[in-house]
């Protein structure tokens, strides 16, 4: 996977239209909704869905690095807004989760379908092990077991296992219906 | 993407230096300000919901109890949602009156009733709460949190609308606390796993589990005397240690806060 953008890539850039940002700032209002008023009430395996971190991700899938760089900083930031959180952090964690998903989708073979459960796999760690460092650094306590048994493994289980269905909502909502019927004819 | 990692890193070192009055905080109380309403409605309709999805829960941990939840099924079947949902926050209501019928505070405090609008998904703040009361209504920093079954924690922050609560499970909470009736003393504090302990209570004092555990209200607490918290759920006794090591059960259930009262000054 490259990291880094060539000229050629650069000059293929293409801006999202008027309906795209309007689509796109619907998503981020739903994925703010959902994770402030209805991640906290939800309880599977032990963790909650962080349905913000999985939107994030899809949306870098469909849409790029730069796309969702910016769509997750913007949704860290609301996210930290409505509930309170220090301002910056879910920022900063959901900006690298939507570049580095973003240039996955770039660069990678996105044909195979298992792209968006891996992608969230990876994001949940990497948001995971980032938030755990902060908590260590606020001089707060981080108990390994803790981490590993409560928050880690219980949330890799549940994102992954809600990333397939939230991926096709969120592909469905960006592209339009006629995209997955192109995509299974192929 | 290296500019939006520069702006999250200089908001996050604004953020922690700045007093909670400044440029940051600011920001936030004024689109909390703008988004308060909108969080209270969406916590409002979504509260059936969350309802039915903690009835749930209960239903596959309450087995043994099958008759009574078959019973409350076909209550939610028949669309009596909403109206459960009115009998609960009756019932929260009552209880939180019983409470100062119990004249539990003293004179000169007054009770702002406020609604629990968001909390957080995330392990690190799930022992954080907003709610819909602010420094509009004379919510101060520090000011208790209870509802009808007892300590909830204490205020954090206030903006004009909202506040922000740490719950007594969390970490950073420690309350000044006394075992009934024996009147032991020591402190309740939370932890990063949500378990509530009481801490500092001498080797040599003669406690037993089911005791009840109350904020004691000494000379400088910031609660007043004898806000329920929990229930003695065990106690450990080590030589070598000067203090028992006791576990609480809380009497508030965190799962389902909904209605809470801020005791103000």
């Amino acid at each position: 996977m490259r990291l880094t953008r060539t000229a050629a890539d650069r000059d293929q850039r293409e801006w999202p239209s008027g309906g795209e940002i309007a689509r796109l700032a619907v998503t981020l209002a739903v994925a703010t909704l959902l994770q402030t008023t209805v991640a906290p009430n939800i309880r599977i395996l032990g963790a909650n869905p962080d349905f913000a971190l999985i939107i994030v991700v899809c949306v870098a899938l469909l849409k790029g690095a730069e796309i969702g760089a910016v769509f997750g900083f913007l949704t860290g930031t609301f996210v930290a807004i409505a509930l309170m959180e220090p301002l910056g952090l879910s920022a900063f964690v959901f900006v690298l989760i939507g570049f580095l998903a973003g240039r996955y989708a770039e660069t990678a073979d996105l044909s195979a379908g298992f792209a968006p459960l891996v992608s969230v796999f990876a994001a949940t760690l990497l948001a995971n092990v980032l938030l755990a460092m902060a908590q260590y650094l606020l001089a707060r306590e981080v108990p390994l077991g803790f981490f590993l048994g409560r928050v880690l493994v219980p949330s890799l289980i549940l994102n992954t296992l809600l990333a397939a269905p939230l991926y096709l909502v969120v592909r469905l909502w960006l592209r339009g219906a006629g995209d997955l019927r192109v995509a299974r004819a192929r | 993407m290296a500019v939006l990692l520069l702006l999250c890193v200089a908001m996050l070192t604004l953020y922690f230096r700045e007093s909670d009055s400044g440029a940051v905080h600011a920001v936030q109380g004024g689109v909390l300000r703008v988004v308060a309403p909108l969080q209270n409605g969406t916590a409002r309709a979504t509260k059936p919901f969350r309802d039915a999805w903690n009835w749930t829960g209960d239903l596959f941990g309450a087995k043994s109890e099958n008759a009574k939840l078959q019973k409350e099924l076909e209550q939610l079947r028949a669309g009596l949602a909403r109206e459960l949902t009115t009998q609960d926050e009756n019932d929260q209501m009552r209880l939180m009156l019983d409470m100062q019928r119990d004249q539990i505070y003293p004179d000169g405090v007054r009770l702002v009733t406020a609604r629990v609008v968001a909390h957080s998904s995330t392990a690190w703040y799930s022992s954080t709460v907003t709610i819909d009361v602010g420094s509009g209504s004379g919510v101060q920093v520090y000011d208790p949190v209870v509802n009808g079954a007892g300590l909830v924690g204490r205020v954090a922050q206030t903006y004009a609308t909202t506040s922000q609560v740490t719950l007594i499970t969390d970490q950073q909470s420690f309350v000044d606390a006394m075992v009934q009736p024996d009147g032991a003393q020591g402190i309740v504090s939370g932890s990063v796993t949500g378990d509530v302990t009481l801490e500092y209570v001498d080797k040599n004092e003669r406690l037993e589990v089911g005791q009840y555990v109350v904020t004691s209200g000494r000379l400088g607490s910031i609660f007043v005397r004898g806000i329920p918290i929990g229930q003695i759920a065990s106690i450990g006794v080590q030589d070598v240690e000067l203090y028992q090591s006791i576990s609480l059960d809380p009497f508030v259930d965190f799962r389902k806060l909904d209605l809470v009262q801020v005791v103000t000054r």
